[in-house]
């Protein structure tokens, strides 16, 4: 069997990656934006090449992030809060920040009676990774979700 | 607050069913929540969420069932969820919660069900 080289098995990741523009948001930090949140994340996502169900996950996750910002996080000046959405590599990452100190959760909860406090097991649960940056005056959350592997399909 | 659709019906044997569809996120939830407890309140012990036609839920919309939950069981209820759709009960299950929740595929499955708890 004959295999193309190396470079052009690589070649469809990399084009995809460098077809996919980054999105840049600022969103007001009202609960009303979730849903342009999630559709954002969406579109980006199958436009990446994450398959329905990572795709799904990651849109689940960020709206975590977007609503612990919006509930208990400090908007902009300007009312709002931060979502960018980029690639990196195979993977495509998302940031979610907002301007006010990081609340850990309060105490460990128990998920099979309480009402709250589920949003970092799913964020967690539902992403490749997930960084927390905490600087003095920003909270940031990454949340990144990977592409799975393409299959080559050799010409007949 | 959003807009959040939510029909209810009274089945036999005093089973109310609530048919709940669109997103259900923190936007809504909250609403979610109060047409609940009001039928609680209201006296309804055996009740069906029908989750069918809703294509995303949050964890403050999944926290408001985990606490309907508890208030039912606590007033000698039961409550059941209806969710057909994989990719919610995926989120279901990625926490754990369907051994705290128990998801039906149909109305008829929770109605049967609620049946046998009493």
């Amino acid at each position: 069997m004959l295999l193309p080289p190396w470079h052009m098995l690589a070649e469809p990741a990399r084009r995809l990656t460098e077809s996919f523009s980054a999105v840049h948001l600022r969103l007001p930090a009202e609960s009303a934006e979730l849903r342009r949140a999630r559709d954002e994340v969406a579109a980006a996502g199958k436009e990446f090449g994450l398959e329905h169900k990572a795709c799904y996950e990651l849109v689940f996750a960020v709206n975590e992030a977007v609503t612990n910002a919006i509930r208990h996080g400090s908007p902009a000046p300007d009312g709002t809060i931060g979502l960018r959405i980029e690639a990196d590599g195979d993977d495509l990452v998302c940031h979610v920040s907002d301007c006010g100190p990081f609340l850990p959760p309060r105490r460990k909860r128990n998920m099979a009676t309480e009402e709250g406090g589920r949003g970092f097991a799913f964020m967690s649960a539902l992403t490749d990774q997930m960084e927390l940056n905490v600087e003095a005056d920003r909270t940031v959350i990454e949340l990144r979700k990977r592409r799975g592997e393409r299959v080559l399909v050799a010409d007949a | 607050m959003g807009f959040l659709e939510v029909s209810d019906d009274t089945l036999e044997d005093g089973v109310r069913i609530l048919r709940v569809s669109g997103d259900v996120d923190f936007d809504v939830a909250p609403e979610l929540k109060q047409r609940i407890v009001g039928r609680v309140e209201a006296g309804d012990r055996k009740l069906i969420i029908d989750l069918s036609a809703v294509g995303f839920i949050d964890s403050t919309a999944i926290g408001v069932l985990v606490a309907a939950l508890k208030r039912l069981r606590d007033a000698g209820g039961s409550l059941m969820v209806v969710c057909d759709n994989e990719d919610v009960r995926s989120i279901f299950a990625t926490v754990g919660l369907e051994s705290v929740i128990p998801l039906h595929r149909s109305d008829e499955d929770a109605f049967a069900a609620l049946a046998h708890a009493g």
